[in-house]
């Protein structure tokens, strides 16, 4: 429970309503609840053994983790069935960490106690825009940071750990392409009007797609061939959603978009051929979604409570099957239709930390600027 | 005696302080929820350091990506006769003008078409009476309310490769036709979004036309097509120059449509403007802001210098009489009946045709079979038990409580803006492009306004206060719908007859019982319009209920119908989101049917 106290009056007429209602005000005396590293404050309630965390867990996280049968909604159930005392809520702001980065400069309260669905080029931004720490450093503290396979640590710091994954490829028609084996082969004759990408500037998807190209073809070349994809007739539109749609209704025959498809499509009389996944030079890019502890949480035990119940083998396997995303801990295996139909690339890529600091946000500028005035 | 004279003393102490009372609401609600929050993004782009700068224009004005040829002026004023000089040795070419420019040349091309789709449809809608005319009236303004990726949708199950407009086609021996990825589907698009505006505006103007003038001109001697040209023209314009103002603002700031249907390579200003919000560049964004909005004003600025001088009067006669649309056999031997039933075919593909398709796609699974499962897949969701389930009935009881509340709000804000606009003396003008602002202002910006002011709240002696809940989503969506009042309402209030005011003023009527028994009943159509519009506004809006909802528990229709395209639980397709949308659609198209139906009581 946070400190603070709500003012709520009720206004008569509209300018009472205007300046009153639903205008709540809190002291700006001074700093959060002091918590250390630690221990943390941990409030709770009298019949709470010393040790056992209690009280309410405020996760922030985007919305479709969130809603009947999804990963959250298993996160939370099982945490509470685990310690009777403890409640998980869920915030989704709609504009994301931006949400957060931008409390912190203007010195808003930071209303969470934890983070779930970050990835390298936000850890990035929060870092280039905030002088003081979001997060706080907390991969020493928890038990299974270690089971995280090593690709996937995105964070030097240790304060975003990751709890899933997933792989960036093309998904291709078959009966329209061939396979499209490179990115070079993008560029032939018969791919031409073929690929429906999404924007970089919004859209995680193909911000990772125009990063696997960076990776392919360095920073200086890049350019050059997204240069030769446009003039093969590449189309971008805003986001994964209407993409796929786009793609749904055979404006192209390839698409942007995850290894994961065949999850959705497969068995009896479902045509497959609609769904290959073509991983260029056999690569996939990975694109690990991690979760971090705010600093000015006053719930830190709590919160690395709640991340290490997050790679446990069983929440792994349930986050993966639930988020359709490959686990992050080495060696579980979600089974079932996932396993079966889950493709993993031959050979996962990805940009670290340190290679996207003070880079990420020129690459996708650049790139952006290209195709507009190209 | 007592009584009576108390009365009379606090009717007169009533109308002498109602106008003043609702300008200075009016502004307190503007000052909270638009011009401070506004006002602190905007000036993020003049400052540097804490000092005033030109810097940051300079920077963007001078980049040739955003202004093409034209950033010479900033950068080399002093090139320019000989590059002038050059481009014309070198033969014939365009010259770019970068992102700007290509913005406004899509915007016009919108408001072209838009003014093109619109007019017939407001002249059919006038001057012919037909079997359910006036639901059709009602259902003009459908389109405003639809989350643009719905449009995607219906657009491309329309109009892509594999969609009716080619089947049709191919059932004439045409086609097939590649629209999307084009300028001209985003335009089309666009049309879609903007010709009701038009429909709108122009039909109420035009229903306002007094039939007596008409005649007397007939009378006179003058032609029908004369009688046109000099006396119901003069009526329409302001209207019509109104909604290609509008349009042009909208479309010039327009952003989601272009990138779902045209993508990157159309991508206008907002398209940059967006990006930068996202990573938090927001100087750069703030001077996008601000170049966007000193066009915008501009313009709305000239146009409200031009409607002033517009005297068009009407003293509450008669409408000029309908015409049946359909005279039997006789239809098809009247050219001007066949052209509007050809623009009705056009107006049938551009207008159903989408929607039709939206409806159609929330039954039909991803293998093109009938399917039921995505309304399932929404009963699923309201039995649902989970926390942080995304219910469609609270959805619907959330939007139709917050229009209602909007409406409440804006249909009086809009009367007394208007009533500003008319009264006005000196400088007016210039208080009435301040106050019609919130259209010229990119809906970007405002809610980074209003996430920093309101929700992160703004420190006063100490104490931070923020603002959200659903008051405040009530008052942002006033905010963004009553100019749409007041764009509909002042030219109607304009054109009363001055000498009917006086009139009943010299007859011993308080000033606000005249506007009450005289000036009321005039505009009813006018302000029945604008209503209609706030709902439209009110319903369709999703950044600032977002942004300003508290809890996941707070959410309208179209906040549901986002959070269920991130919905994988059918596989990665849209149908649970259309099937909301079908759902934003008929609860909409019955909320537009109610206002007229019961606004239509105060027409006269």
């Amino acid at each position: 429970m946070k400190r603070r106290t709500y003012l709520r009056r009720t206004g008569a007429g509209v300018a009472g309503a205007a300046l009153l209602a639903g205008c709540s005000s809190t002291d700006e005396s001074g700093s959060p609840d002091g918590s250390d590293g630690n221990g943390g404050t941990t409030t709770g309630t009298a019949t709470g053994t010393p040790g056992e965390p209690s009280g309410t867990l405020t996760v922030a996280t985007y919305s479709s983790f969130t809603g009947e049968d999804t990963a959250g909604a298993w996160l939370k159930s099982a945490f509470e069935e685990e310690y009777a005392d403890v409640t998980v809520e869920f915030t989704t702001p709609d504009n994301g960490i931006n949400q957060f980065v931008q409390r912190k400069q203007q010195g808003a309260p930071v209303e969470a106690d934890a983070y779930v669905g970050l990835n390298t080029g936000e850890l990035v931004r929060v870092d280039e825009q905030l002088d003081e720490q979001l997060f706080v450093p907390v991969e020493d503290q928890l038990e299974r940071a270690d089971t995280v396979e090593d690709s996937l640590r995105i964070d030097p710091d240790g304060r975003a750990i990751p709890y899933d994954t997933g792989f960036i490829s093309l998904v291709y028609d078959e009966d329209e392409v061939p396979d499209p084996e490179t990115f070079d082969s993008l560029l032939e004759p018969e791919f031409e009007d073929g690929l429906i990408a999404q924007n970089a500037q919004q859209s995680d998807p193909s911000r990772a797609f125009v990063l696997w190209t960076v990776h392919e073809y360095g920073p200086d070349e890049y350019l050059d061939y997204w240069d030769g994809l446009v003039d093969n007739g590449v189309r971008i539109l805003s986001d994964w959603e209407p993409a796929y749609n786009a793609y749904t209704n055979e404006e192209a025959p390839m698409v942007v978009s995850y290894s994961t498809d065949q999850v959705y499509y497969h068995g009896e009389g479902v045509d497959m051929s609609r769904h290959q996944v073509g991983f260029l030079d056999d690569q996939g890019y990975a694109n690990p979604e991690a979760m971090a502890t705010f600093a000015d949480s006053d719930n830190q035990r709590l919160a690395r409570e709640f991340m290490n119940f997050a790679l446990t083998e069983e929440a792994q396997a349930e986050i993966a099957v639930r988020n359709v995303q490959f686990p992050a801990v080495a060696g579980v295996d979600p089974g079932g239709d996932f396993g079966q139909y889950a493709l993993r690339p031959p050979e996962p890529v990805t940009f670290t930390y340190d290679e996207l600091a003070g880079n990420v946000g020129t690459w996708i500028d650049d790139w952006a600027r290209q195709v507009v005035s190209g | 005696m007592g009584a009576t004279s108390r009365q009379r003393v606090t009717g007169r102490t009533l109308d002498r302080l109602a106008l003043p009372a609702g300008v200075v609401l009016t502004l307190a609600v503007l000052v909270v929820v638009f011009y401070y929050p506004v006002g602190s993004v905007l000036a993020a782009a003049v400052s540097d350091d804490g000092g005033l700068s030109l810097a940051p224009l300079l920077a963007v004005l001078g980049d040739p990506f955003y202004t093409g040829v034209a950033h010479h002026v900033v950068t080399d004023p002093l090139s320019i006769p000989g590059g002038v000089a050059e481009w014309v040795r070198a033969g014939p070419s365009l010259p770019s003008f970068g992102l700007l420019g290509f913005t406004a040349y899509q915007a016009a091309l919108s408001t072209g078409a838009s003014v093109l789709l619109g007019l017939p449809g407001a002249y059919l809608l006038s001057r012919y009476e037909f079997r359910g005319r006036a639901t059709l009236r009602s259902l003009t303004i459908l389109p405003f309310v639809l989350p643009s990726i719905m449009v995607a949708v219906g657009f491309i199950a329309m109009f892509g490769r594999t969609g009716v407009f080619n089947d049709l086609l191919g059932l004439v021996g045409l086609g097939p036709v590649n629209l999307l990825f084009t300028l001209e589907l985003v335009v089309l698009a666009h049309a879609f979004y903007n010709a009701p505006l038009v429909i709108r505006l122009v039909t109420a103007a035009w229903e306002d036309v007094d039939a007596r003038h008409v005649e007397t001109a007939r009378a006179m001697g003058a032609s029908p097509v004369r009688a046109f040209w000099d006396v119901v023209l003069p009526q329409l314009r302001p209207a019509l120059l109104t909604a290609a103002l509008l349009t042009f603002l909208f479309t010039f700031m327009s952003f989601p449509i272009v990138l779902a249907l045209g993508g990157l390579q159309l991508a206008t200003v907002e398209v940059w403007l967006y990006a930068r919000v996202q990573n938090l560049a927001l100087t750069e964004a703030a001077t996008l802001g601000v170049i966007e909005t000193a066009i915008s004003l501009a313009l709305t600025y000239l146009y409200l210098r031009y409607e002033a001088r517009q005297t068009a009067t009407r003293a509450g006669g008669p409408s000029l009489e309908r015409r049946a649309l359909l005279a039997g056999r006789a239809t098809l031997r009247d050219p001007r009946r066949v052209a509007l039933l050809g623009y009705g075919v056009v107006a049938l593909l551009v207008f159903v045709g989408p929607l039709a398709s939206l409806l159609a796609e929330s039954v039909t699974g991803p293998n093109g079979a009938f399917t039921t499962a995505y309304y399932e897949f929404l009963l699923e969701q309201q039995a649902a038990t989970v926390s942080g389930t995304t219910r469609p009935l609270p959805a619907v009881r959330n939007s139709l409580v917050f229009a209602a509340g909007t409406l409440l709000v804006a249909v009086p804000m809009g009367v007394v803006v208007s009533l500003v606009a008319t009264r006005g003396g000196r400088g007016s003008r210039l208080a009435e492009a301040g106050l019609t602002a919130p259209l010229a202002v990119s809906g970007i910006v405002v809610g980074l306004g209003l996430l920093q002011v309101l929700v992160f709240g703004t420190v006063l002696a100490g104490r931070r206060y923020t603002v959200t809940g659903p008051v405040a989503i009530v008052l942002a969506h006033a905010v963004a719908a009553y100019p749409f009042v007041s764009r509909n309402v002042t030219p109607a209030l304009a054109s009363i007859d001055s000498q009917l005011v006086a009139a009943a003023r010299s007859l011993g009527a308080t000033r606000l019982r005249t506007l009450v028994d005289i000036e009321l009943p005039l505009i009813a159509a006018a302000v029945v319009a604008g209503a209609a519009f706030t709902v439209a506004i009110s319903v369709g809006e999703f950044d600032s209920t977002v942004l300003l909802a508290e809890g996941v528990e707070s959410y309208t229709m179209p906040v549901a119908l986002e959070r269920y395209i991130g919905n994988r639980s059918l596989g990665p397709n849209l149908g649970p989101a259309t099937a909301m949308g079908s759902i934003l659609l008929f609860v909409t198209a019955a909320s537009f049917v109610v206002i007229d139906r019961v606004g239509g009581r105060w027409q006269p």
